[in-house]
């Protein structure tokens, strides 16, 4: 049986356990054998968005203590897949991994999703590092529709959330609105996203102003998003 | 479409009255020759000289420009390969009447040149 | 030299002011969503869109590999046609020059183009210390004149005044009663400034760009205010940053194709001009005196390093229509010149990163500037950047830098890891009133630490 390691990230691991766990019960529906490396930690991005090169190196070569390169790694999260991918190799000076974002992977296996969502409207959330440096949109998408649920587009699907990392608590206000914009553009759908830090800032916004649901697309596609 | 016919639908699409022949009456007009016409954004191509001054095209509300149909080239490619180095003191390459959206992004015609521009198209020789 | 520099807490100020307004939310969104849609359109109808961006980009490195030999070449062929060439290495010597240029004139007004060169040198208070009144032609930047204000925005410099606004404006000029719609409020400022423009004494332009094989300056507008401001004066000064060169026309032709397209989604402006020397013999009218001052303001010392590659800048106003940060601040948050993405990594390279700490991070990374940029510069790799030298430079503040050398030590280990994430779960009632947590907590929910994902499997 094929074998992924799968890169829980921090965010993940601490903080949305269950859309990994979710993530994980994809993978292995998919028929792949699931390896988590204990050691691993972070890939050192929060350090590297904010200029700290010295700390984030640091916590990237725990990863590249923690994963094999006899194995795929597979990430539920935009951002780090392209920390890992494209950022780490040259920050710690190794070779890169073969690193995959989870949908690009499932679509790339061959997963075909369960009708989790017949009749649900979701509007999906591309995260900006999935966007424009990994440049997948259409494979989340692909997925969601054959999961069942009704596509609903954005306003405004260009727009960054507002996360950004440290972006959110050093420029609140400005990262408060532009919650509030993308979470007003769903037009009621339950927002979907692929990235643990879009979906902990668009979840925690939402739930204190009583606004749409907001759901990792691995819990998505494995358990559903309620009606 | 003849190259004739892009610089007509161009400049007609940013406004230009274009007539073929006959120049209109127009009391006040400014009136040039243009040196090229621009296919491609339907433009007229105005250089300075002792018989052109600047102003013509400038100061009125309504600028008439008189162009040569075989004068019309493709486009600024084309029109700084036949210009080469030699160039006047001022080369002009007008598209239309004068325009601004500064106001609420709201777009107004004629803000400090010409308000209506007529280019009159002859035929060559 | 206008107020580049920016402390710290500057940004958030301006920004949650604007925020707050729903009026300028209103008119910032539909601006930059407008221009932005323009020059998507723009882009999609002009063929081979994606080489002719690569090779604008080519166009404007090869300009900056060799611009020394550029300035000479461009002075050369300037001189040869009886214009001046003055190159000024700081804003005070650009103020300076073009001050003494009015003062052998005995010039009173000048009729100035939009130029953000001079936004940037201060020029407008240089002139009236020597007692030249200069007005701005430009239709936005007269507005943001006679309100005492700085333009927002590069292109849409007036993005956020409402007619009523221009009317009270216009109407406290002429002392007479301008109603706020568009037609009579163009045709009171075109009835206005046409004095300025037949009795300035000197005119001051911009410059889009220069072409050094000719000598040429290429001025591009809307309105026909750079072509009068250059036409009518006897005098006419532009001001060009030094990095605007570009070799000949066919190169200058590549720019131009791009310019319009990307800055309001035209195939080209209505009057796109070169100017090459004073009024030839016999003609009888244009600028008896040009002079072009070729602005170096701390230009020259991006030229070798990692951030050469702004120089490329065009000033075409793209990355600010797609930047989710600028659309729900403005521009004055930046500064009072430059804004948006571009503004953010060309300030703190002009004035130094300690001047303007906050703007790097005034950027949540999205990447959008990069992919509008009509010559490819990739501003979000250059904030990033940015940022790597503000700690580099310790103009981070120590804490931060302790804060993340702390957090390193802790999770490179797994057992560092595991210890300071207990003590997190444990301290959670207590993080909504401290640090991050608690700035995270004013608008957000908290999210739960539970049970790690590692310790369920």
């Amino acid at each position: 049986m094929p074998a992924v390691q799968l890169f829980a990230t921090c965010l993940g691991d601490l903080a949305f356990p269950e859309a990994v766990t979710d993530a994980e019960a994809l993978l292995r529906r998919a028929g792949y054998e699931v390896v988590f490396p204990r050691r691993q930690v972070c890939c050192g991005q929060p350090a590297f968005n904010s200029g700290h090169h010295a700390a984030a190196r640091r916590v990237a070569k725990s990863f590249v203590r923690a994963f094999s390169r006899e194995l795929p790694v597979v990430v539920p999260s935009g951002s780090c897949a392209t920390m890992a991918s494209h950022y780490l190799p040259e920050l710690v000076g190794v070779e890169p991994f073969e690193v995959w974002e989870l949908s690009a992977f499932l679509v790339h296996a061959g997963f075909r999703p369960l009708p989790r969502n017949a009749g649900r409207r979701i509007a999906y959330h591309d995260s900006c590092h999935m966007l424009r440096e990994l440049h997948i949109s259409r494979e989340p998408r692909r997925l969601l529709g054959g999961s069942g649920a009704e596509l609903v587009p954005f306003a405004r699907a260009d727009l960054c959330c507002g996360f950004g990392g440290t972006f959110s608590v050093r420029q609140p206000e400005v990262s408060l609105a532009m919650a509030d914009d993308k979470l007003a553009g769903a037009g009621g759908a339950t927002i979907v996203t692929s990235d643990p830090g879009c979906l902990m800032h668009l979840r925690g916004r939402s739930e204190k102003v009583g606004g749409p649901g907001v759901v990792h697309l691995a819990t998505a596609l494995e358990r559903g998003v309620r009606g | 479409m003849s190259l004739v016919d892009d610089f007509v639908a161009n400049a007609e699409a940013v406004g230009c009255h274009v007539h073929r022949g006959a120049a209109p009456e127009l009391d006040g007009a400014g009136v040039s020759t243009a040196l090229y016409g621009l296919a491609d954004t339907g433009s007229v191509v105005l250089a300075a000289a002792p018989d052109e001054p600047r102003a013509n095209s400038l100061l009125p509300d309504v600028h008439v420009t008189l162009l040569r149909e075989d004068r019309i080239l493709p486009g600024l490619d084309e029109l700084f390969a036949a210009l080469g180095n030699d160039l006047p003191s001022a080369l002009a390459i007008v598209t239309g009447p004068s325009r601004s959206a500064d106001i609420e992004q709201k777009l107004a015609v004629g803000v400090h040149g010409p308000r209506e521009v007529h280019v009159v198209l002859l035929s060559a020789g | 030299m206008a107020d580049l520099a920016q402390p710290a807490p500057r940004f958030r100020e301006i920004a949650s002011g604007k925020l707050g307004d729903a009026r300028i939310q209103g008119a910032l969104d539909e601006a930059t969503d407008r221009l932005m849609t323009n020059r998507i359109a723009a882009w999609a109808g002009l063929p081979g869109v994606e080489e002719l961006r690569q090779r604008a980009h080519e166009i404007r490195m090869e300009v900056i590999d060799d611009l020394d030999g550029h300035v000479a070449r461009f002075t050369d062929a300037l001189e040869d046609r009886g214009g001046h060439v003055y190159f000024a290495r700081t804003a005070d010597e650009a103020s300076a020059y073009i001050a003494d240029v009015c003062r052998k004139r005995g010039a009173k007004l000048a009729a100035k183009s939009k130029s953000m060169a001079s936004e940037e040198i201060g020029l407008n208070a240089a002139l009236e210390a020597v007692g030249v009144t200069p007005v701005e032609t430009d239709l936005g930047e007269y507005i943001l004149q006679l309100a005492g204000e700085h333009p927002v925005h590069i292109v849409a410099p007036a993005i956020e005044k409402t007619a009523g606004q221009v009317a009270e404006l216009l109407s406290a000029v002429g002392g007479k009663w301008v109603p706020p719609e568009l037609e009579a409020l163009t045709n009171a400022a075109r009835t206005q400034l046409r004095e300025t423009f037949l009795e300035a004494d000197v005119g001051i332009t911009g410059a889009n760009f220069g072409v050094s094989e000719t000598g040429s300056v290429c001025l591009v507008t809307n309105e026909g205010n750079a072509r009068l401001v250059s036409s009518l004066p006897p005098v006419h000064v532009a001001i060009m940053g030094m990095e605007r060169l570009v070799p000949t026309t066919v190169d200058l032709a590549v720019l131009l194709k791009l310019l319009a397209r990307s800055g309001t989604g035209q195939k080209i402006t209505v009057y796109t001009t070169l100017l090459t020397g004073p009024r030839r013999p016999g003609e009888t009218d244009g600028p008896e005196e040009q002079h072009v001052v070729i602005l170096d303001n701390g230009r020259t010392k991006l030229l070798r390093g990692r951030y050469r590659e702004m120089l490329a800048c065009i000033r075409c106003g793209a990355c600010l229509n797609v930047c989710p940060v600028y659309r729900k601040t403005g521009g004055a948050a930046y500064s009072d010149v430059y804004s948006g993405p571009m503004g953010a990594v060309l300030l703190p390279l002009l004035v130094g990163l300690e001047q303007a700490p906050s703007l790097p991070h005034a950027s949540s990374l999205c990447g959008a500037c990069t992919a509008a940029c009509p010559v490819k510069i990739p501003l979000h790799e250059l904030l990033l950047d940015l940022r790597r030298d503000l700690v580099a430079e310790h103009v981070a503040p120590w804490w931060e830098r302790l804060g993340f050398t702390l957090w390193s030590l802790a999770w490179s280990r797994p057992l560092g890891y595991r210890l300071s994430t207990a003590l997190a779960r444990l301290g959670q009632p207590l993080a909504g009133l401290l640090g991050p947590g608690r700035v995270w907590s004013r608008g957000r929910k908290l999210p739960r630490f539970g049970r790690r994902y590692r310790d369920r499997r």
